[in-house]
């Protein structure tokens, strides 16, 4: 059975209109108009125990209002949410025992204290066993590195310090479930890879259940092995980063260094999209036509010094979803 | 789970001994307010004998246990606000907590912390300087111990019901001022009810301001008859019933509030 079970998953929010200008503003405080706004369109997906998912889309697509839902702290206008069997918002608390969140831009930790003293809390808030509390604690402190900085007060803390310890945090009482919001917003690459690193092994080891949502694709290509795209409030895909490279990222861009000034070449199939100097950049369909032929068809009036071919980067692909210029077919969306 | 709601008020206390400039500013605080407090009525009675025909050192008394008691009974007025504008209630909705328990807790924390450094050293200090007198009789004294706890539960549930009025309005400020000022003038904190005309104390009576400082003092102070004693304590654990069960009610709607609205 899915772990997590969304079906029409429907949320609309009140949205209060504010006019232009001062007159405008007296107005909306006077006689507030609302309209309605939704946010999230009827979604549905499931999500099986130890899957790790992304959740990506422009911002304001309805990600984090369908994590919100997912956690219970959101209250769905309509449609039907199990976690695990239960309703996250009807039993919010029974819900949150067994779930663990990290936002990347709000901490958790206790301001003023040290972190060790915001796991202490979180110890009894969630009573962790003394083995686990302590089993738990040696493997983070090692891996991510706490040991360095976990007396030490979290407002003195630097933005990848305090997210690691975020981390660890939500971790601490072994999670059935752990979301994501943004984990890596703000890191360098270095702390970025640190933190992948860590939840690809904690998935592994502890088979926890992960869902993400984040603008960072490499956050997705690393750690995630499915991914659903959410565009104004509707699932546009959901399936494997793979597919969705494999479906449309057939593109080939290749650059060609000539050994003389080249004119010029037509081949059918094959788009010229820039020409510099000895250089030039190709575009091709890979199901269309052979890297190959067109070497050979190029090498056959010019001698080639050099050339390289480059696969699209999901990140284009993903672009051109959002602008439109991809448009995904029922085919494949909901391969999963 | 008790033991978790007990971890949050240890962390209150630490919480609020992190910054030591704070609480030597609230022992001085303290000496301070009795000090002008009790300059000011000394005037007046040297202006006019006697008052009432209440002594003097009774009055020293009372201002004395009035600014000890408000020294006590400081809350975090912000503490929900700040969580509601910057969205960390959400957070705190994540864990397997109850939210109102998790507030109770803290502020108790807070007030564990203000009644042994700051209160008590203000204590001791006032029985030096201003010649604080004893209780009346130890009977009294426990009584005043439970009419003390009884007015601190009754603030507390009126300071509540402002705090969640921050799911709606955001910055409570004004309103937290404006209940500062109400129970300043109406319980008795600055200005002892027998001062006041009567038809006035009347009225004040009807009010839960007057259970906050007036009615634990005055039993104190053995101004109040032994029989209405227990008036006075029915009273003030009336008022923490009501003022709860407003704020249960108004706690109802800011969480319907933001589960349905997002905050």
């Amino acid at each position: 059975m899915a772990l997590i079970e969304v079906t029409d998953l429907v949320k609309e929010y009140k949205l209060n209109v504010r006019k232009k200008g001062l007159s405008g503003a007296i107005r909306s405080l006077l006689v507030p108009e609302f309209k309605l706004k939704r946010a999230v369109d009827s979604i549905s997906f499931t999500i099986d125990k130890g899957d790790t998912v992304g959740f990506i889309g422009p911002n304001g697509a309805g990600k984090s209002t369908t994590v919100k839902m997912l956690t219970g702290i959101l209250a769905p206008t309509s449609g039907s949410i199990t976690v695990g069997g239960l309703s996250p918002f009807k039993e919010r608390k029974k819900n949150a025992m067994r779930i663990g969140v990290v936002f990347g831009q709000k901490t958790q930790l206790w301001w003023d204290l040290p972190v060790i003293d915001t796991f202490d809390l979180l110890r009894h808030i969630y009573r962790i066993p003394a083995q686990a509390y302590k089993h738990n604690l040696a493997m983070f402190s090692e891996m991510l590195g706490l040991q360095d900085f976990i007396n030490v007060p979290v407002r003195q803390l630097s933005l990848g310090q305090k997210m690691r310890a975020d981390i660890a945090a939500a971790l601490l009482h072994d999670p059935e479930i752990l979301f994501f919001d943004e984990p890596t917003i703000g890191l360098d690459v270095v702390a970025k890879e640190k933190i992948r690193e860590f939840i690809t092994f904690v998935n592994r080891e502890k088979g926890t259940t992960m869902l993400f949502t984040t603008h960072d694709m490499d956050d997705i290509e690393r750690t995630c092995n499915r991914m659903i795209i959410i565009d104004k409030g509707t699932k546009i895909y959901d399936g494997t980063v793979e597919d969705i490279k494999r479906t449309y990222g057939n593109d080939r861009i290749m650059v060609v260094e000539f050994g003389e000034k080249a004119e010029p070449i037509r081949i059918p199939g094959v788009e010229l999209i820039d020409a510099k100097d000895n250089r030039m950049w190709l575009r091709f369909h890979k199901d269309e036509i052979q890297a190959s032929l067109i070497l050979n068809r190029l090498t056959q009036k010019y001698s080639i010094s050099d050339f390289t071919v480059q696969e699209p980067e999901i990140e284009g692909i993903i672009r051109d979803i959002y602008l439109g210029g991809i448009h995904l077919d029922k085919s494949v969306s909901g391969v999963c | 789970m008790t033991r978790a709601y007990l971890e949050f008020a240890k962390k209150s206390f630490q919480n609020n001994i992190v910054y030591r400039s704070e609480y030597v500013a609230g022992v001085i605080n303290a000496i301070v307010m009795i000090f002008v407090n009790i300059a000011i009525w000394k005037a007046i009675y040297e202006e006019e004998g006697s008052l009432e025909g209440v002594q003097f050192k009774i009055l020293a008394t009372y201002i004395v246990l009035s600014f000890l008691l408000q020294t006590l009974y400081v809350m975090d007025e912000y503490f929900i606000e700040v969580k509601v504008r910057n969205g960390l209630v959400s957070s705190d909705l994540l864990k397997p907590i109850g939210f109102r328990l998790y507030v109770f807790s803290y502020t108790v924390g807070t007030l564990a912390f203000r009644f042994l450094l700051q209160m008590l050293p203000a204590l001791i200090l006032s029985i030096f300087l201003f010649h604080l007198l004893f209780p009346f009789s130890t009977v009294m004294f426990l009584y005043f111990l439970v009419s003390a706890i009884l007015g601190y539960l009754v603030l507390y549930n009126l300071n509540f019901l402002i705090w969640v009025s921050s799911f709606w309005f955001y910055w409570t400020f004004s309103l937290v001022t404006i209940k500062d000022a109400a129970v300043m003038l109406l319980s008795g904190a600055l200005i002892p009810f027998w001062f006041m005309p009567e038809g006035m104390i009347d009225t004040l009576q009807l009010l839960p301001f007057a259970s906050i400082y007036s009615t634990p003092i005055q039993i104190y102070l053995g101004m109040v008859p032994e029989d209405e004693i227990l008036t006075g304590l029915i009273r003030q654990a009336v008022w923490v019933l009501v003022l709860y069960a407003v704020g249960h009610v108004l706690w109802k709607g800011a969480s319907r509030k933001l589960v349905v609205q997002g905050g």
